[in-house]
């Protein structure tokens, strides 16, 4: 949610800048994710140097202004400008309150930029010339920089906290923070009769229910002051009416809704609406409604859905002179449900979801009415309530329990005083819930409102016992196999669990087979997988540069009743036969190796001349493993993971193989080659035996090394001039020879 | 030659070594669940608008795939007596739409721990042991007072982080509502809970800019290693 720092002011006293009241809230438990200042920083100071009277326009004047950087051409409607002065110059691009400036051509005459009014800048109504600026204001700087221009604040209210969701509920936390008392709200009183007609079918769903008639209202634009705070707001000004009520709703909290009185037929009723009803909303949408949907209606017909949205037949247009205002409070669970059911959710129904004040109900109607009055003319004549007496939960101080969870010793006073200010009142050994906070209900909860302002940074830190709990050996015994087959070469891969329609088709699995995901909202999501080998074809089908590949996942596989751990192994390449059959020896995995059919290889293009999988449960493979070393368990490995940006264009692999001196270590010839070009992604060293047919104290290392190009394709050309790179490197760092 | 320990793993690895030399047990619960150990046993009713922040993935059969690693809070320890104090790595999921920061299935890292006297005080001292551990001794850490359903009082762990702060963490206090789920007297016993987002750490400790990586089964992704003497 926004919240506009002078706007707060309206209800408390601050003296801090909009940052360190950002940073107060934050420490106490309301998240400010940014502040925007009101001032697009690309309005910056600009110099006046040279006015032309504009040729085609007796109205329009031509300025050559200096931006510190260059002289750009303006175009100024503006009498006020002279030569010399500096004034604020918006660039093209700038956002100002509603347009973006925009290179134009002003009657034959290009500008590129617009100089700014007081008003044009959001800072006040001042319209009458392009605002002067001092003389000792730096050409060229943001006027952000000298300008303490308005601020909006953009607040993450939690779901607990719907008594956030305005300014005012704002002001109170910073009441609490900063110490400064929020200001009383005035006493608003109007001599009217109560004769609408109101009635309501369930007061449990319905607790608190106020309309008031406004007649001889003149609908219009709203003024200046009005708009500019609900364009801050990101709100789009409608009309005066209108305006208001959503000023009100984001003032205090209170949503509103306006009626045309003289389309609303015999009086208003409060009600659920009827099987087989229908409403056009304002949005223009036919919506059907069933018996869980709460309705406002007339003797006639729905008129609102409650809490959510008002309808088209009752809405307030150009020739409305008579209102019915209405404020309301409903059942939270109520307006959820509908707004999930109709697939709408507005800010009326997300205040009252999370449930609002209801001692408020009345003032804000109040409130709105009196300022309806003010802006819009007219004059209340009607006001009729049905309200629910609430009694406020009453909570046991446990001044002792709270102090333990917290490791604090505070006074009972001082618990007390922190309680008071947020609006707690004491009633013997308990507080009294305030009506706007809907979320406490627990000593706990009061626990956490005394350490979130009495500041939990000064909470001591405590250890925990290392005494062991551990029981978990399948866990181990994971980590374990996976340390087993990064040993034999094989990488470990994590795939998604979903299967779309297509990786079936392509899989010939059914879907029978197949848990079915009930809504999702990408088509990859549609089933849970039953194996991983169709994961790691995926896997394979993507790497045709790598040969061969070795690749394992140890992941879940579901059925419609169970899921199970499983283990798949997947190796393509021109050995993998021989390389399944040791690494399946090694760990005396019981289970039966797949040759992948052609067809599947077709269908996934992998053109690799042989494919084998195999795939196990986690308990049958740890079965023969007897007991783990927790110790190895969770050993770093060996090959640290590093990250390097890799580039949307296919890598070109080269193959090497070198003689050279048995005391160079793997790791110097990898490095040397990385450090080659920074064209060199990969380096994997496939094969290193010593003989002496190469004489003494010598070996031969082969390995792959993987191009890239992260701007473009490298074609062979630049391929063979790295290879080249790469062996001279080699040979002249070490004893080497490249194999013929 | 050697293969390759997925980054996750690798990061899963450190994190579960520090948690297990505190002491802590190791349970993976299940990844389809029903809405009782997910939802309502964590004080998350079915009209609850915190619902709303986890697009949830139901089954055709009315159960759920996991949102948070949470659901196994109450499966565990409703079987068991305190001391108790687990970590629940595993993977989760999110129906929601893909990009650079966004995943459908995420791995989390849940911790619990439930004795007699156990203070807000004990919560902040193993998470900053944690993050001392893993970004060295002089890491600024902070709490801020936040909201979950099933912690009360509630907050998010910041750490500065190239001086910046980075909501790292939510974390807490156990609800009484879920202490009496798990069958465990909220009146003596006290506990908390803290759950870790995986690939986003794992994204910020490698400079990860796309969340994709992680799933992509790509090689040149997985394969690449720090190489020693080589910046």
């Amino acid at each position: 949610m926004k919240v506009l720092y002078s706007w707060l002011k309206d209800h408390v006293d601050i003296d801090l800048s909009a940052e360190e009241i950002a940073e107060k809230l934050n420490l106490s438990g309301t998240a400010v994710e940014g502040i925007v200042k009101q001032i697009d920083p690309q309005v910056i100071v600009a110099q006046i140097k040279k006015i032309e009277p504009h040729p085609n326009a007796d109205r329009l004047q031509v300025a050559q202004v200096f931006t510190g950087l260059e002289e750009l051409q303006i175009v100024c409607g503006a009498p006020n400008i002279k030569e010399n002065q500096k004034v604020p110059l918006a660039q093209i691009g700038t956002k100002l309150e509603d347009f973006e400036i925009k290179r134009a051509e002003i009657r034959g005459v290009e500008s590129f930029g617009m100089m700014c009014s007081d008003r044009e800048l959001g800072l006040s109504d001042d319209h009458a010339g392009i605002k002067i600026l001092p003389d000792d204001w730096e050409v060229g700087k943001s006027l952000n920089e000298y300008l303490t221009g308005d601020s909006v604040l953009e607040i993450e209210i939690t779901p607990n906290r719907g008594d956030c969701l305005s300014h005012l509920g704002v002001a109170r936390e910073i009441s609490v923070i900063t110490g400064n008392k929020l200001k009383k709200p005035e006493t608003i009183e109007f001599s009217a009769g109560d004769n609408l007609n109101l009635k309501i079918e369930n007061k449990e769903l319905y607790p608190n229910y106020v309309a008031i008639q406004i007649e001889n209202v003149k609908i219009g634009e709203s003024p200046e002051w009005l708009k500019s705070r609900l364009l801050a707001m990101g709100a789009k000004p409608i009309n005066n009416v209108v305006d208001l009520t959503n000023y009100i709703m984001l003032d205090l909290g209170q949503p509103l809704h306006a009626f045309d009185a003289k389309k609303v037929v015999g009086g208003i009723i409060v009600r659920e609406a009827r099987q087989h009803e229908s409403i056009e909303t304002l949005d223009g949408v036919e919506r059907k409604l069933t018996q869980k949907n709460l309705v406002i209606a007339d003797h006639e017909k729905p008129i609102a859905i409650a809490g959510v949205m008002g309808g088209k037949n009752s809405e307030v247009d150009d020739q409305t002179n008579s209102i019915i205002l209405e404020a309301a409070e409903f059942k939270p669970s109520s307006i959820r449900a509908t707004s999930k059911m109709l697939n709408l959710s507005t800010e009326a129904s997300y205040r009252f979801e999370r449930g609002i004040d209801s001692s408020l109900v009345e003032y804000a109607a109040k409130k709105a009415a009196s300022l309806i009055q003010d802006i819009c003319g007219g004059k209340v004549v009607a006001i009729e309530k049905i309200t629910t007496e609430n009694e406020p939960i009453a909570i046991e101080v446990e001044y002792e329990k709270i102090n333990n969870l917290l490791g604090l010793d505070l006074d009972s006073s001082q618990v007390d005083n922190i309680l008071l200010s947020l609006g707690f009142e004491k009633a013997g050994k308990s507080v009294l819930v305030p009506s706007w906070r809907n979320d406490v209900s627990l000593w706990q909860d009061l626990t956490e409102e005394v350490g979130r302002i009495y500041g939990f940074d000064k909470i001591k830190h405590l250890s925990v016992e290392t005494e062991k709990l551990l029981n978990n050996k399948t866990y181990f015994n994971k980590e374990i196999i996976k340390n087993l087959l990064i040993e034999e070469g094989l990488t470990e891969t994590i795939n998604y669990i979903f299967m779309s329609e297509q990786d079936i088709r392509i899989a010939g699995i059914s879907s029978s087979d197949l848990p079915e995901v009930k809504n999702p909202i990408q088509k990859e999501n549609k089933y849970l997988r039953n194996s991983l080998i169709p994961g790691l074809i995926k896997n394979a089908a993507k790497n045709p540069a790598f040969e061969p590949i070795a690749i394992f996942e140890i992941g879940k596989v579901f059925s419609e009743k169970s899921e199970t751990s499983m283990l798949a192994i997947l190796v393509a390449g021109k050995n993998a036969k021989s390389l399944i059959d040791s690494i399946k020896d090694k760990l005396k995995l019981e289970s039966e190796i797949t040759k992948i059919s052609e067809e599947i290889l077709g269908r996934f293009k992998i053109r690799k001349s042989q494919v084998f999988a195999l795939e196990l449960s986690i308990d049958k493979a740890i079965k023969n493993m007897g007991e783990p070393d927790l110790g190895q368990a969770l050993e770093a490995p060996v090959q640290s993971f590093y990250y390097k940006k890799i580039s949307k264009y296919p890598p070109l692999t080269r193959d090497f193989a070198f003689i050279l001196p048995d005391s160079v270590l793997s790791s110097e010839i990898e490095e040397t080659v990385f450090e080659t070009s920074d064209k060199v992604l990969l380096v994997e060293i496939f094969d290193e035996f010593s003989s002496t047919n190469f004489g003494q104290n010598k070996k031969s290392v082969a390995f792959h090394v993987y191009f890239q190009d992260t701007k473009k394709a490298l074609d062979e050309d630049e391929a063979n001039q790295l290879s080249k790179n790469v062996i001279d490197n080699l040979t002249s760092k070490f004893d080497a020879k490249l194999r013929d | 030659m050697t293969g390759n320990l997925h980054p996750i793993s690798q990061y899963l690895r450190q994190t579960i070594k520090i948690f297990v030399d505190l002491g802590f047990d190791i349970f993976e619960g299940p990844e389809v669940d029903n809405e009782w150990y997910n939802f309502d046993s964590l004080n998350v009713p079915a009209d609850h608008p915190a619902r709303d922040v986890q697009d949830t993935f139901w089954l055709t059969n009315g159960n759920l795939l996991r949102t948070q690693t949470s659901n196994c809070q109450v499966r565990y320890a409703e079987t068991r007596k305190p001391p108790i104090k687990a970590i629940f790595p595993g993977q989760i999921y999110r129906n929601e739409a893909t990009d650079f920061k966004h995943e459908t299935n995420i791995f989390q890292m849940e911790g619990l721990f439930i004795d007699k006297g156990v203070k807000v005080g004990h919560l902040f001292g193993t998470l900053k042991e944690f993050f001392q551990k893993i970004y060295g001794d002089d890491v600024e850490i902070r709490f801020r007072p936040s909201y979950f359903p099933f912690t009360e009082p509630s907050f998010e762990v910041d750490v500065k982080y190239n001086g910046k702060w980075l909501e790292l963490l939510g974390c807490g206090m156990v609800h009484p509502k879920v202490l009496e789920n798990m069958k465990i007297d909220p009146e003596i016993y006290s506990g908390f809970a803290f759950g870790l987002g995986i690939d986003r750490l794992v994204m910020l400790k490698y400079g990860i800019d796309d969340i994709r990586w992680l799933r992509s089964g790509d090689l040149r992704f997985l394969k690449q290693k720090q190489i020693k003497g080589v910046k």
